[in-house]
């Protein structure tokens, strides 16, 4: 009996110093300054936004392994949730070393977690990773004028898409101005016709109008005061001059009554917009692929595209763009070998890089682009693009990347209220002063 | 008469026979003590914090707890979470009874069908609120092609209304073959006795249900009926994937909202508040249930026979 409970104490007694020496090393492991040892010998992972678009991604990496020791491992985190799963892995010892993002926003909390390593050192040594990028598109990923993400795959605005077809039969043009756009509202509610495809139960799609209504009445300036902490922007008039405006294109049917049941990513405003159920349909350029990957032959006949129509009295230019800047990496802090990860970055923007980038119907946003654009998926379209982005005095960074991930829920829920008629204008106003 | 003291020959005999000690119960204390109440103190402790998931969670007294208390949709999300519950129950409840009650008849038709009307069960509810969520579409589902019969624009997800109807239905579709299931196998074990004596004293079909098919279900009632409340508390992935909590915030229920406070806005804190708050009260509804119900004191439905 009394083995027994001897036994049973030194037991308990050595579990209880093991589960200590386990923590204890385990404090001394994140603590420690040299912090990177403990990370994988001889290989950076690399994190990106699992999507068609990975064939690029690979090839670059498989190029990037033939040469070098260290080795690079393509992590591909499928697509939905990628931020809330790069938030939970970001500061353990499983964190990438370099990772997809969008720039602003989407990287402010890291950097503010100290988590990431600035590029400046990077850039003084191989300056070409600064200056082969256009400087409105490099300066999106730079927190407090400290560089953090390296452009990679293209830019993405958002474009009013319409149906050629429908517009033909209805006898109306695509729109250039804001009365013309309320014009042809007029004409295609009269023949039954919802005007706008709207993913309303997405409520990023809805945010777009938002973005650009915002734009062209007050100017570009309004956001950036607005997430620089001072709110009273969004009481001005020119902020509620672009919630009237928005309320009179709701209230005239622009966009039918279901929106709130339509989604983007199940396919459904797209269709409505391939099935001349629909004319316009405001959305990013990911559209062209989105359509084309549905219905090839429709989409190179029938898909048409234009910038988003210019408000007369306003103070944003018609040229402005709203929309994903760019995708970036950004390394991590811990990394074990930066020197390896600026040797990876420099692939970003070489001319093979770019070819493959266009190819795939992305619009890499180097200063060699422009040379290659006849080599795009699809030509015209690219080009398109590119005078858009180049010839833009503005480009907003959509909201929801541009706000700190802990207000983009908030924000998205006030808009979607907006178009339901669930918030009036004072009622959104004070949604997102308390964003 | 002396009691035994000693602890081997406690199985020799006495009041403890066949009671296992406490032993028997501690693989499953431990997995609980594991796998729930570590974490729920885990929970506890964090929502009396401030943290984003990065760097080290710092302590801000009753923050949380306070603008808990302030907030609209905190509050709404617990009325919308207790009307889906009762809904459900409502809903459930008789259909399941009668369905089950019809599927314990021993006939060959009703044994076929009952078990093609399990099939939902078996389905996972993210991919029943996917197949629902794409034969509700306005456009290209049902709606749009039957919008003779549904009226309108189809826009069932648009209105709050619409969309709690929409939940409580998949719900309801996915669910009542569970209870269905119990109260098949509840309704056979009632002794057949007691129907025969029923059909001398002159009872019919309905006097019959009323009279004794109900009152021997009363235990089986209760049980189901915690099942859906505790079930009805914790849905989660159907609000998830069919409304995400919309329109706007009209079909937030209180998980919902946890998952957005916690996974979409990165506020921890908060979260853990939230969660402990479903947690207390879902414990309070199950010990008031059992209490009133005289669940606990499990007494059998055949006593006198």
């Amino acid at each position: 009996m009394s083995n027994t409970s001897r036994w049973l104490k030194r037991a308990v007694a050595a579990s209880a110093v093991l589960a200590l020496g386990v923590t204890l090393s385990a404090c001394s492991g994140t603590s420690g300054s040299t912090a990177n040892s403990n990370r994988p010998e001889n290989v950076i992972h690399v994190a990106v936004y699992g999507d068609a678009g990975n064939t690029v991604e690979q090839a670059m990496v498989d190029k990037f392994n033939a040469t070098s020791k260290v080795q690079v491992i393509l992590d591909r985190i499928p697509g939905a949730n990628y931020q809330q799963k790069l938030q939970t892995i970001i500061s353990t010892d499983a964190a990438p070393d370099v990772f997809f993002n969008w720039g602003g926003g989407s990287i402010q909390p890291f950097v503010k977690a100290n988590l990431l390593l600035p590029l400046t050192d990077m850039i003084k040594t191989d300056p070409a990773l600064q200056s082969s990028f256009l400087p409105s598109v490099f300066n999106a990923a730079a927190i407090d004028e400290v560089p953090y993400g390296i452009p990679m795959r293209g830019t993405q605005p958002v474009i009013l898409f319409n149906n050629k077809q429908v517009l033909t039969d209805a006898g109306i043009t695509a729109p250039k101005t804001w009365d013309d756009l309320l014009a042809d509202v007029k004409v295609l509610t009269a023949k039954g016709i919802t005007p706008i495809a709207l993913g309303g139960a997405d409520q990023w799609p809805t945010l777009m109008w938002f973005e650009y209504l915002f734009d062209r009445v007050a100017g570009p300036d309004l956001l950036t005061k607005a997430i620089g902490g001072d709110t009273t922007v969004w009481d001005s008039a020119d902020g509620k001059a672009a919630l009237t405006k928005l309320k009179s294109l709701i209230d005239a049917g622009a966009f039918g009554t279901n929106f709130d049941s339509v989604s983007f990513v199940d396919g459904g405003s797209p269709a409505l917009l391939r099935t001349g159920k629909a004319a316009f349909e405001l959305m990013g350029s990911w559209e062209y692929s989105t359509q084309q990957t549905a219905d090839k032959a429709w989409t190179e006949a029938n898909l048409g595209y234009t910038g988003f129509p210019s408000i007369a009295d306003g103070k944003g230019d018609g040229a402005d763009l709203v929309g994903n800047t760019n995708n970036y990496y950004s390394v991590i802090k811990a990394t074990r070998y930066p020197d390896t990860a600026r040797d990876f970055l420099k692939l970003m923007y070489s001319d093979e890089f770019v070819q493959a980038q266009l190819a795939i119907g992305n619009l890499p946003t180097t200063t060699t682009t422009e040379k290659f654009l006849d080599q795009a998926a699809d030509p015209a379209y690219a080009t398109f693009q590119f005078n858009l982005v180049k010839d833009a005095p503005a480009f907003q960074l959509s909201w929801d990347q541009a706000y700190p991930q802990s207000a983009s829920a908030d924000l998205k829920t006030a808009v979607s209220q907006f178009f339901t008629g669930k918030l009036d204008v004072a009622g959104f106003i004070s949604a997102m002063q308390a964003l | 008469m002396k009691r035994p003291t000693t602890g081997r020959s406690r199985h020799s005999g006495g009041p403890n026979v066949g009671r296992p000690g406490f032993a028997w119960a501690l693989p499953a204390t431990i997995f609980f003590a594991l796998f729930a109440i570590v974490p729920l103190i885990g929970v506890a402790v964090m929502s009396f914090t401030s943290w984003s998931g990065l760097g080290s969670p710092e302590f801000n007294g009753l923050d949380n707890w306070n603008k808990l208390l302030g907030d609209k949709v905190m509050m709404q999300s617990l009325w919308l979470s207790a009307l889906l519950t009762l809904l459900g129950v409502l809903i459930q409840t008789p259909l399941s009874i009668l369905l089950g009650v019809w599927a314990a008849g021993q006939q060959k038709n009703r044994a076929v069908l009952s078990a093609i009307y399990f099939i939902p069960l078996l389905l996972s509810s993210a991919a029943v609120s996917v197949l629902w969520r794409a034969l509700l579409d306005p456009n290209f589902g049902i709606p749009g092609q039957l919008a003779g019969i549904f009226g309108g624009d189809g826009n069932l997800l648009g209105s709050q209304a619409g969309a709690i109807a929409v939940l409580t239905f998949v719900g309801a579709w996915q669910f009542t073959p569970l209870h269905t299931l119990l109260y098949q196998g509840a309704a056979r074990s009632v002794p057949p006795v007691l129907y025969q004596a029923a059909e001398i004293d002159g009872a019919g079909t309905m006097r019959k249900f009323f009279s004794i098919t109900l009152p021997q279900l009363r235990n089986t009632i209760v049980t189901s009926g915690i099942l859906m409340v505790v079930g009805g508390l914790t849905t989660f992935d159907t609000v998830l994937i069919l409304t995400k909590g919309g329109p706007g915030t009209d079909t937030t229920i209180t998980p919902y909202y946890m998952y957005r406070k916690a996974f979409q806005s990165f506020d921890f804190g908060v979260g853990s508040a939230i969660a402990l708050v479903l947690v207390v009260i879902a414990t309070a509804i199950s010990l008031i249930m059992v209490r009133a119900t005289g669940y606990d004191k499990m007494n059998s439905a055949q006593e006198g026979i």
